[in-house]
């Protein structure tokens, strides 16, 4: 019975040709790979002349990657990774977000000095820290002895934790800014007046802070763990970069494994095995992302 | 010029019916309000005859024709919307010269026209303004113009008036008044202000939960409103209603507490239980009927509206002027007979006893 | 009693800011510094600082050498531009028409859309090889702006897909009983009105494709090596020419920060309160 009007059917065939493009597209980038990702890891590929031959590799990918150390301790130190990095970013971009946010921190010079490190390009970021970290002439080591909190220089990048932990160090640096500013936007979203109605109930600057700020950003802190998780099991420039995986295999990361194998030691199905099992682990992070911002009920219209 | 009708529209939001069943015709130039709270339907019945959204189910006809497969610009009508809607990167001069540049018109015709409407509204001096660089009730004319360049056939107005203060809200409402004499055209207005409906309409159509609640004049709706929800809704104080019953003792009463009202000899008693709304310009306070308590006393100008204490509830009065009554003191109450308007206590549909 | 914990809360404060702000800006700053001494002074100990020898040798020499970033870097500004500019092109319409042109399931496409945000380049980027090695796209412009859609695209819609939204509705209702087509109020009511967003929108996926390293190091070779994977080998060939590796870094990372500083405004109002409110 309901007829639409010549309008809204205008608007509703204009919809379509305005998303195909961009269906499209991410069609054809995404779409098709992710799905050709998951068949190519029951896969053996190999090289055959001028092209690849393709054969039926059952779950011998998968299974490869349970009896493969390096797969193992890969995916460990990625979890060891991702957790320190979510927690040491949270924490520090709650300060700065907190300090910002104070009358004091009000200026708009600090959210100028919070882009600096995000916009950054990340392989400029590692090469500037490779300069830091480096043994010989680098300020770190220079001023640790100057200050005389070591004797001999360090060689940072050139011992299995060690240098694990100065990539975390160099990663977190760049990424406290954009999580500061996501906090800092939560911030600013509580209403000054649940502040003065505290205030006028008695409330404490720690009550405050417990029983307004933290409720105001639980959906932005849910947010901020959550992307960057993703982006810290991402991380790859700042390994390529600074150490290549050495000493000893002890900076391979999943992301960069899954990289190696698939495109140094040309292993494709299994390289794409390992990033399946990334894609496994991001998708559940995602999930949650995509809960903490699913709006709540939404209200019928009328009037 | 045209006619309106409106046949057994509904529109449905997934479970939620927003207009429910509503037939309406509106004649060639007359000026009809669409009035009742917010969520009563009322704007989105504006913006189904509008063609922005499509009817659920049922037939909009514009002078005799159907519409409902037509756009909003076929359908030849033009709207002012609730704030403004002006294109804010277009001049006061673009503004109201959009519609003609889609239709590719001559660019003198265009400037001849443009300037007509905008000396017509006075905003000449503003022409090459933008938006917000006007005040309020100029962005209201400019939006007014955009509406009139196009000499459509019907106006529909989504509460305009609803961004302006007080005062401005008020002339702004006469000069609506002034365009529809001088034009003539067939106008649907949508308030949720009784006062503006009654100012401005030819008629009024009542609206309630989707329902069609009463379609008349404001005459009508005022003095002989068809139920109870239209006779609370219209007026100025809010009726007062009473529960009561007739009795037969010294002459025909309608006994409210202690207090009887005396009722003519033609009155038709009916067989249902009634209660009765009493208007503040039917009840008198001075020195005859019943002692009872000031409650409240509210000046507003050319009257005060005193409400009292009276058979376990509260009645206001309209007392002419300045009163210097003061809350507590004791005075008589007297009710009018003649404005008492009765309703049925199950179905809240007024009956015409007198 | 109540003033000095004011005055200890301010002290702790303004020392936390300033600690902040070394921390923040000391690399870069130091990044910057050094690329301006010549290798001696980098190389002695401890470092000289000396104004004196402060120099453009470093920028010049990777100018003037054979090491790739005078192509990477215009290598990179095609790609960034045409990913942004046709990521801007394709990514408006699908975000107008998802956030007004009645869409069945729009809220379902936009989480879909988001979700894609989310996956590791990896999964991605190995069938990708494969077929562009194919089809001969491997080591293109063409190539890699097409990859880059994948996550510029993303983006592009989601943001404005928030700003599209806040366009009143009623503007677009006034255009309609104008008698504009759908396309037309699109063209001459929505467009006109958000060209500071979209401009900015453009920037911030010009910021993120120019940065981009994985997909580049995958996907490029010789002709079409972009100004990150020129700053990566150099630092890998020539590990110890500190100055002339700095300077490049600088030199790769002056536009961005420059972008960013400069749309500093639509980056926090627009880009970082999209990420927390759906």
């Amino acid at each position: 019975m309901q007829t639409t009007n010549e309008y809204n059917r205008k608007r509703y065939r204009l919809g379509l040709w305005f998303v195909a493009p961009a269906v499209f597209v991410l069609l054809i980038v995404l779409a098709y790979p992710i799905f050709a990702s998951l068949v190519l890891s029951f896969l053996r590929v190999r090289f055959a002349g001028q092209g690849l031959s393709f054969e039926f590799n059952g779950l011998n990918n998968y299974a490869d990657l349970l009896r493969k150390d390096l797969f193992r301790e890969a995916l460990f130190r990625s979890v060891y990774y991702t957790v320190i990095e979510v927690v040491s970013v949270i924490v520090l971009a709650l300060l700065v977000a907190l300090m910002l946010n104070h009358p004091l921190g009000r200026s708009a010079f600090y959210r100028v000095v919070l882009l600096v490190p995000w916009a950054l390009a990340p392989v400029a970021n590692a090469v500037l820290w490779k300069w830091i970290y480096n043994a010989n002439y680098g300020i770190l080591n220079q001023a640790l002895r100057g200050l005389g909190a070591i004797e001999e220089n360090i060689i940072w990048l050139g011992k299995p934790w060690l240098a694990l932990n100065m990539i975390l160090v160099a990663d977190i640096w760049k990424a406290v800014p954009f999580i500061a500013l996501l906090i800092l936007a939560g911030l600013q979203n509580i209403p000054s007046y649940l502040y003065k109605a505290a205030r006028l109930d008695g409330a404490n600057a720690w009550q405050q802070f417990v029983h307004i700020t933290l409720p105001g950003i639980k959906t932005t802190f849910v947010i901020s763990i959550v992307l960057q998780s993703i982006w810290a099991l991402k991380v790859f420039d700042l390994i390529y970069v600074l150490t290549k995986g050495s000493p000893a295999d002890s900076t391979v990361l999943l992301n960069y494994l899954s990289w190696r194998e698939t495109f140094s030691n040309l292993d494709i199905g299994y390289g794409a095995a390992i990033a399946n099992v990334l894609f496994a682990l991001m998708l559940m992070l995602a999930l949650v992302y995509i809960r903490a911002l699913r709006p709540r009920q939404p209200q019928a219209q009328g009037g | 010029m045209a006619t309106l009708e409106l046949i057994n529209i509904n529109k449905k939001f997934g479970d939620f019916t927003a207009v429910n069943d509503i037939n309406l015709r509106v004649e060639e130039g007359e000026f009809v309000t669409l009035l009742g709270p917010s969520g009563c339907g009322k704007s989105t019945l504006l913006n189904m005859t509008a063609g922005l959204e499509d009817v659920t189910s049922g037939e909009i006809h514009i002078n005799g024709e159907k519409v409902n497969h037509l756009g909003p610009f076929e359908r030849d009508v033009a709207m002012v919307f609730q704030n403004y809607a002006l294109y804010p990167h277009m001049t006061v001069e673009e503004n109201i010269g959009f519609s003609l540049r889609l239709r590719k018109r001559p660019k003198n015709e265009i400037q001849d026209k443009v300037r007509k409407v905008a000396e017509m509204l006075e905003l000449d001096k503003f022409m090459h303004r933008l938006p917000r660089e006007l005040s309020g009730g100029q962005q209201q004319r400019v939006a007014i113009g955009r509406a009139v360049i196009r000499e459509p056939s019907i106006f529909l107005f989504d509460e305009p008036f609803s961004n302006l203060d007080a005062a401005l809200r008020l002339k702004t409402r006469g000069e609506i008044k002034e365009l529809h004499q001088r034009l003539g055209v067939t106008s649907i207005f949508v308030t949720h202000d009784q006062e503006e409906a009654l100012s401005l309409s030819d008629r009024i159509a009542v609206l309630r939960l989707g329902q069609l609640e009463q379609f008349g004049t404001p005459e009508d709706v005022y003095s002989r409103p068809a139920s109870k929800y239209v006779a609370r809704f219209i007026g100025t104080p809010q009726m007062d209603i009473f529960a009561g019953s007739f009795v037969n003792a010294d002459g025909l009463h309608f006994q409210i507490g202690e207090a009887g009202i005396p009722l003519p000899v033609s009155f038709k008693i009916p067989d249902t239980a009634v209660d009765v709304g009493i208007r503040a310009e039917f009840v008198t306070l001075g020195s005859k009927g019943f002692d009872s308590a000031i409650r409240l006393v509210q000046p507003v100008g050319p009257f005060t509206y005193v409400t009292v204490d009276w058979q376990g509830g509260c009645v206001t009065a309209r007392v002419n002027g300045v009163s210097h009554m003061k809350p507590k003191e004791t005075i008589k109450v007297e009710i009018d007979p003649e404005g008492l308007l009765f309703f049925d206590r199950i179905t809240e549909k007024r009956m015409d006893l007198q | 009693m109540p003033i000095i914990q004011r005055f200890l809360t301010r002290f702790f404060i303004r020392f936390g800011l300033i600690t902040f702000m070394l921390l923040a800006l000391g690399p870069v700053i130091w990044a910057v510094v050094t690329s301006l001494l010549p290798l001696s002074s980098l190389t002695s100990h401890p470092i000289d600082l000396n104004p004196a020898n402060v120099t453009v040798e470093n920028y010049i020499l990777v100018f003037a050498s054979s090491r790739g970033l005078v192509s990477g870097l215009i290598n990179s500004l095609i790609i960034a531009t045409f990913t942004s500019a046709v990521g801007l092109v394709i990514g408006s319409m699908a975000a107008y028409a998802l956030a007004r042109l009645n869409m069945p399931n729009s809220s379902r496409i936009l989480m879909m859309i988001l979700a894609t945000q989310m996956f590791p380049g990896i999964v991605i980027v190995i069938p990708l090889f494969l077929v562009m090695s194919r089809t001969g796209l491997v080591d293109t412009h063409f190539g890699l702006i097409i990859v880059y859609l994948s996550f510029i695209l993303p983006i592009v819609i989601w943001i404005l897909k928030g700003f599209f939204e806040s366009v009143p509705m009623e503007l677009e209702r006034a255009a309609a009983v104008d008698g504009a087509s759908p396309f037309q109020t699109f063209r001459y009511i929505v467009l006109p009105i958000s060209l500071p967003p979209l401009f900015a929108t453009g920037v911030f996926a010009f910021i993120e494709a120019w940065n981009e390293f994985f997909f580049a190091i995958i996907l490029t070779r010789i002709h079409v090596k972009t100004a990150s994977i020129a700053i990566a080998e150099f630092s890998g060939q020539y590990q110890t020419l500190y100055g002339q590796m700095l300077a490049s870094a600088v030199l790769a990372s002056i536009p961005v920060v420059a972008l960013a500083i400069i749309f500093r405004r639509f980056i926090l109002e627009g880009f970082v309160e999209g990420a927390i409110k759906a």
